[in-house]
């Protein structure tokens, strides 16, 4: 009876052993500076002198800002030409690469890695090269088959896609991976079942994998959304937000407040985005249990 | 199809307000880390030089990797000549990345610091006023350069270097076309020889038009420094909208309107093509222009000259300044006084300055991409670098010095000139996309600047 | 409903499921290598183009980016960065701080997020939604405070600087608590039957059923603090503290957000060269784990 008990002790202290060494790391590292953000949000620092009260200032200067809102048009705009295409490339890829069988599979998974640890500012020069407008490869393989010069890097309509595709590239590999490890905790004997049935690869990606693997799938999504709305690497190496601001991301928007030293703008700013990524995510999130 | 449902974790949406709500609360209340405040204590901010007849220390000096790193890297063995007892702790670091967050935070701040001159103004705050020590030798300085570093009456920067705007041009191409350049004096001229030139060349589009919207608010900013004006006055007022860059804007919507230049980035793909292929023949641009003739324009090399901009009217001045660095004492440093030996030798001293931009390994011809912002230095009798192979031998030291003479006065440029780029970089560009026009420019980038960047100061 | 039990690598997944045979098998076979090969190629070519270029003359890269004349191929980029960036002691500052903190997340993160899948405890949703406020939160804004925290500390330029801020990062709970949350109770509770500590049921069972997900997220961390340079730069302002992503950054100032330098060619000569000996470490890391990685996978495999 007493070795029930004390177990049962030990059962409702464990949990807080167990995160208390994250929740120290966590308060001093994360929370002491968010706190202070918050307040910033609410101050007109520059960095140098006293900071003084603003109030709402900075979230009302944000909202009623063009800026602002076209940062997260664009930031829209990306999400909806990286998300789906990204998502059934991954999708793909991790199914296959899922097969033991297959061959060079070892080459494949490493390979796919290769884009997340390549230094990006080594990449953006080869992205400025091929698309350029003139004497870039994509428009020479255009041209070859009759299409017209397209401005890429030059026009305010193709910007977006070409770095979509930078960022496409850069990040995909991760997704397979979160794929991979969603994947292999499906059970086979689900498909086996199914492959009783005869059902067709494609019907089964579709009918039963992809309905298995929501969680991660929706789990891959809201990472990404979160890395979209917050993308900021890629714009600043290749297009420095242009042309006129169109690639100007909602990261980026952000990270120009910062480095002009407007501080508490900057705070204001990325508070008014974890609103909105949340706001997001919860929408996710309901899609995924309206599919319950 | 999950088989085992774990124990229902809190719903989400609940989980996150909690979240929020804390944070929220947590940040309104003031028990969050107190904003420290640096002594803004502008009168006791004037750095004095060290008394000391053999001073000693160490100092630690920021500069941007690259060639120049090397050049003044070398430069420290003849520094240690004249001050033995000083160790230069010379490191290579991502400036724009880290200067504003060390000196905001006055964390392990170096004593001298590489800057450009369109960031002095806004860390002025946190910077030594150099105008005692500079004193002996601000007379002999280019006037531009003690303008852009002025601010309230101090000077926060000691000058490097100057960087006139030059005209570069294909002279074989336009020999064989039979343009004469040396009868550009303003720029009527030079859309006259652009015109000239286009009939000789069918196709051809004889002069650059920045299409980087940074760098083309750059180079406005050097017409408009050749007018003797820049966006904001010495008070920080915009003066944008003002004849001078009327004229200049209409000037690149001619070029533009008239089909006589080359839309490109500087230096890309496009750009580069059209410079060796002779279709694009005039660059005015600034001095340093000169490194792509001599490293990636291997097939026009020699072709290439340089002159002093055309001017705006006739008599006018043959110079604008596009870009330029100073050196900044920061107040945190530990051993400012000693840096600022460290960079009176560099700069004021005839050995400093000629390891700079004399003959050394890392240039073996000289450094000629600037030139010194110091008179003495500056002199055009006596060339520190020598004539350039790549501009068939021109004496590309005494175009330049000469330039720079030409270069009027100015104003330290605000603080919020890059973000300017958004609204002034951004509506040039439309306008040489025809969308905008010059009228429209001016007006929208004032309003927009003055909401958006002005206002927030 | 069996009591689920670690398996041997019994099991077929996916797409291995042994089916009957059918007249369509190879198409698919070779639609699924063509497949992975295309994509395969248009992730490594930028790569192979860095690594190619790393031994042009720097000129070329800029001229003629895209070809390659094998008789102009020297080490030149090379031999500039070595002498001109301290690229060796940023190597040593990686490694150092990928050991540590690798060590650290990959430890606290499963652990921490055991108690929040598996247990109940005060304040635990509290906690929670705070870490997912985190996760959403744009790690920039953040640096400026935590600077400040670490002059207060007397932290700059120090390993610790480099090491706990972000260490058992909030996206490792969240992806964790995610992956715990799947391992059945039962598992757990037969554990606790047999006389298993809780500490015991984490190390014993835990950590081993999750070993997918853990092998995800190692070679996530790994990535992570490698391509980590946003505070590291800041945080790290001696040459002896800086990182590999520091040196990279302090070459990539020359040429990127409009700095066209008058040293634009050999700058990025030198980058492609630092970019291409800072991908190798990593790559052979990734190719040894590899083996590792699937072997994991295998013997974690759950099955219901």
């Amino acid at each position: 009876m007493t070795a029930l008990t004390s177990a049962r002790t030990k059962r409702r202290i464990a949990p807080y052993l167990f995160v208390a060494p994250f929740v120290a790391v966590f308060l001093a590292f994360s929370i002491y500076p968010l706190i202070f953000t918050a307040r910033l949000s609410f101050t007109n620092w520059r960095g140098f002198g006293a900071a003084e009260w603003v109030g709402w200032d900075n979230y009302t200067y944000l909202l009623g800002n063009a800026g602002f809102w076209s940062s997260l048009g664009n930031s829209s705009v990306l999400w909806m030409l990286i998300i789906p295409v990204q998502l059934v490339l991954a999708l793909l890829a991790a199914v296959l690469l899922n097969n033991s069988k297959l061959r060079l599979r070892g080459f494949y998974r490493v390979a796919f890695i290769v884009p997340f640890v390549t230094p990006l500012v080594a990449i953006a020069q080869i992205w400025v090269v091929v698309f350029d407008q003139n004497y870039g490869a994509v428009n020479g393989l255009l041209n070859i088959i009759g299409l017209p010069d397209v401005g890429w890097l030059t026009t305010s309509e193709w910007s977006k896609p070409t770095l979509a595709l930078l960022f496409i590239w850069k990040t995909t590999g991760f997704i397979v991976l979160i794929l991979l490890s969603g994947l292999q905790s499906i059970d086979a004997s689900v498909y086996e079942a199914a492959s009783l049935d005869g059902a067709s690869p494609a019907r089964k990606l579709w009918s039963m994998t992809v309905p298995l693997l929501r969680r991660t799938i929706m789990f891959a999504v809201i990472l990404q959304t979160l890395a979209v709305f917050q993308m900021f690497a890629e714009p600043f190496v290749v297009t420095q937000g242009g042309p006129y601001g169109s690639t100007t991301t909602a990261g980026y928007y952000l990270y120009n407040h910062i480095t002009r030293a407007d501080l508490g703008t900057g705070a204001a700013n990325s508070f008014l985005l974890v609103i909105i990524v949340m706001a997001l995510s919860l929408v996710f999130v309901r899609l995924l249990r309206a599919k319950d | 199809m999950q088989q085992h449902q774990p124990r229902r974790p809190a719903p989400i949406r609940r989980v996150l307000v909690l979240g929020l709500a804390a944070s929220l609360v947590l940040g309104v209340t003031a028990c969050g880390p107190s904003i420290n405040e640096p002594s803004a204590d502008a009168d006791g901010a004037r750095l004095q030089a060290p008394s000391d007849k053999s001073p000693s220390g160490e100092i630690t000096i920021w500069d941007r990797s690259g060639d120049l790193f090397e050049v003044f890297d070398a430069a420290i063995a003849d520094f240690n000549e004249v001050y033995p007892d000083i160790t230069v702790n010379h490191e290579a670091v991502d400036i724009d990345a880290k200067l504003q967050n060390t000196l905001i935070t006055g964390t392990d701040v170096p004593d001298g610091v590489f800057l450009d001159d369109a960031k002095v103004a806004g860390l002025a705050d946190s910077l030594w006023d150099v105008s005692d020590v500079l004193a002996p030798y601000v007379d002999d300085i280019a006037e531009q350069k003690i303008d852009v570093n002025s601010i309230n009456g101090g000077v926060y920067g000691v000058p490097y270097d100057s960087n006139p705007g030059l005209l570069y041009y294909n002279a074989a191409a336009l020999e064989a076309a039979g343009v004469d350049p040396t009868q550009i004096e303003t720029y009527d001229d030079l859309l006259e020889a652009a015109r000239e030139y286009q009939a000789a060349v069918p196709g051809s589009q004889p002069i650059h038009l920045e299409q980087s919207a940074y760098l083309g608010q750059l180079q406005l900013e050097m017409y408009a420094s050749q007018l003797g004006t820049s966006v904001a006055d010495a008070e920080g007022e915009l003066r944008l909208d003002s004849p001078e860059y009327e004229q200049i804007l209409t000037f690149l919507d001619t070029v533009q309107k008239d089909g006589l230049g080359t839309r490109a980035e500087y230096l890309n793909p496009t750009d580069i093509a059209q410079l060796e292929s002779g279709s694009q023949v005039f660059y005015p641009w600034a001095i340093w222009f000169s490194f792509a003739t001599q490293q990636l324009l291997p097939e026009t090399a020699g072709d290439w000259r340089a002159m002093p901009l055309p001017a705006w009217e006739d008599g006018g001045a043959q110079s604008g300044a596009m870009g330029g660095s100073s050196f900044v004492l920061p107040r945190d440093g530990e051993n400012s006084e000693l840096a600022w030996l460290f960079y009176e030798f560099l700069m004021f001293d005839e050995a400093g300055y000629t390891a700079v931009w004399g003959p050394n390994d890392v240039y073996p011809a000289g450094l000629n991409t600037s030139i010194p912002s110091y008179g003495p230095a500056a002199d055009p009798a006596a060339p520190l670098f020598g004539p350039v192979p790549e501009l068939g031998n021109q004496d590309l030291w005494a175009v330049a010095t000469a330039a720079s003479s030409e270069i009027p006065p100015a104003v330290p440029t605000p603080s919020w000139w890059a973000g300017a780029v958004d609204y002034l970089g951004n509506n040039l560009q439309r306008m040489l996309d025809g969308e905008m026009t010059p009228q429209e420019v001016l007006k929208t980038s004032s309003t927009d600047i003055t909401s958006n960047l002005i206002d927030r100061q | 409903m069996s009591t689920s039990t670690l398996t041997q690598p019994t099991f077929q997944s996916v797409a291995a499921t042994p089916t009957p045979p059918t007249r369509s098998r190879p198409r698919p076979a070779i639609a699924s290598q063509l497949f992975l090969a295309l994509l395969t190629i248009g992730f490594l070519a930028p790569v192979f183009w860095a690594l190619l270029s790393a031994f042009k003359p720097a000129n070329e890269i800029i001229r003629s980016p895209l070809s390659f004349d094998p008789s102009t191929f020297n080490l030149d980029n090379y031999l500039a960065m070595f002498h001109d960036v301290p690229i060796g002691s940023g190597f040593l500052n990686t490694g150092i701080v990928l050991l540590i903190k690798g060590a650290i997340t990959l430890f606290f993160a499963p652990l921490a997020a055991f108690a929040f899948a598996k247990y109940n405890f005060a304040a635990k949703n509290l906690i929670f939604g705070t870490v997912l406020i985190t996760l959403m939160l744009p790690t920039i804004v953040l640096i400026i405070p935590l600077l400040l925290e670490m002059k207060e500390l007397g932290w700059v330029n120090t390993y610790q600087a480099l090491i706990l801020p972000g260490a058992i990062d909030a996206f490792a709970i969240f992806w964790m608590r995610q992956v715990i949350s799947a391992v059945p109770d039962e598992l757990l509770d037969a554990a606790r039957v047999d006389g298993c500590g809780e500490f015991g049921i984490f190390w014993r069972v835990v950590l081993p059923v999750i070993r997918p997900g853990l092998a995800g997220l190692a070679v996530l961390t790994i990535m992570n603090i490698y391509n980590d340079f946003v505070w590291p730069v800041v945080i790290a302002s001696s040459d002896q503290m800086a990182t590999l992503q520091v040196v990279l950054s302090t070459l990539a100032q020359n040429i990127t957000g409009n700095r066209i330098g008058a040293d634009y060619a050999t700058v990025t000569g030198e980058l492609l060269a630092a970019s291409s000996v800072a991908l190798i470490p990593l790559l052979v890391l990734f190719i040894a784990l590899q083996r590792h990685f699937i072997n994991g996978i295998l013997a974690g495999s759950v099955k219901g």
